[in-house]
């Protein structure tokens, strides 16, 4: 074994689930009759849970394009898409040296996190937690109907 | 957390693969030999993504198989530090916590790189284990099985494979990862929303 190029370009989540999908690691109930490896569905397991699992290409690449007001490093943009914080303390970890770099700006940096909420799509366990702040907020009349159906 | 790597191998192709095309007899045994498996210094392998060439071909003299160069990509798990990544809680002891991914398991967060201040008190529903407190303005945050759990490299290891190994000690893993939870948004998901 030769390993000609140890890096030949970084792939999102969203990349490698959207790779195993086109194998057919979502169609096949069974999971015995595609060639997919176990340990492949096991990848293919933890990334359903993740946020990658509603993103399309068209959002990534309207993230992309707003992420370029904003001067962040490639594998910073990478960690965001994956991660996919909808707070800015959740942002914090993922950002090198926040406070020397955007200690100062946080209202742009509240800005950016909206349009991460915005663009990117939510994972699904936090889809419902979000979903219930909304009807929470709006009083929705069939609240009644949902609490039945729990 | 994922990359593309550019590999080369010489491979024998055994004569019971004759029967199937080319591409995937070589696609089939290279997901035996890398997919899987930790290379180290690489990662861990997912799975192959593409051929890109297959050379060769020859019959080497007394032997009944040919032999074929290929250049493929794999799709290896690689963090870099610094990176978060959510995983799930799988053991907690007195040293600190193990987290799990699913597909790899040997994720390690030390007692020195838990949330300060913190401490542990023992599980009242399991002996063995502790449960890990993070202490903040005077209130108790545990950290427990229920939320996935971010975390961030601190950093990747690969050990080499031990010449002798005691009876009771940990069954031995090729790739390590030592994680930190000492930052603000990190631990359970829950604690920051």
């Amino acid at each position: 074994m030769k390993i000609l190029e140890a890096n030949a370009g970084a792939l999102t989540n969203f990349e490698v689930l959207d790779f195993l999908r086109s194998r057919g690691a979502g169609r096949d109930p069974t999971r015995v009759l595609v060639s997919v490896e176990p340990s492949e569905f096991k990848v293919y397991d933890y990334l359903e849970q993740t946020a990658a699992c509603n993103q399309t290409r068209q959002s990534i690449d309207e993230f992309l394009r707003k992420c370029k007001s904003i001067k962040l490093a490639k594998a910073e943009i990478l960690n965001i898409i994956n991660v996919r914080p909808s707070s800015l303390v959740e942002l914090y970890p993922i950002i090198e040296e926040y406070d020397t770099r955007f200690g100062e700006a946080a209202e742009t940096m509240e800005e950016f996190v909206e349009s991460v909420v915005q663009l990117l799509p939510a994972p699904p366990n936090q889809m419902e937690s979000e979903q219930e702040a909304a009807t929470d907020q709006t009083e929705a009349p069939d609240g009644e109907k949902t609490e039945v159906a729990e | 957390m994922f990359y593309l790597s550019l590999i080369e191998h010489t491979l024998r192709l055994p004569p019971h693969l004759l029967s199937l095309p080319l591409n995937e007899a070589i696609r089939g045994e290279l997901e035996g030999l890398f997919v899987d498996k930790v290379i180290a210094n690489l990662g861990l392998g997912i799975s192959i993504y593409d051929i890109r060439s297959i050379d060769g071909g020859f019959i080497y003299p007394s032997e009944g198989a040919s032999t074929y160069t290929v250049k493929f990509r794999l799709v290896v798990f690689r963090p870099f530090v610094g990176e978060v990544i959510t995983a799930r809680l799988k053991e907690s002891n007195a040293e600190g916590l193990r987290l799990s991914l699913g597909f790899f398991d040997d994720i390690y967060v030390p007692a020195p790189l838990m949330p300060v201040p913190s401490r542990s008190e023992p599980d009242p529903e399991n002996k063995n284990q502790v449960r890990w407190i993070w202490m903040f303005d005077e209130q108790e945050y545990p950290i427990d099985g229920v939320d996935e759990i971010r975390f961030q490299v601190h950093n990747v290891s690969y050990p080499s494979i031990p010449l002798e190994q005691d009876k009771d000690s940990k069954p031995f893993a090729p790739m390590v990862i030592k994680g930190s939870l000492d930052a603000d948004g990190l631990g359970p998901i829950s604690w920051w929303i």
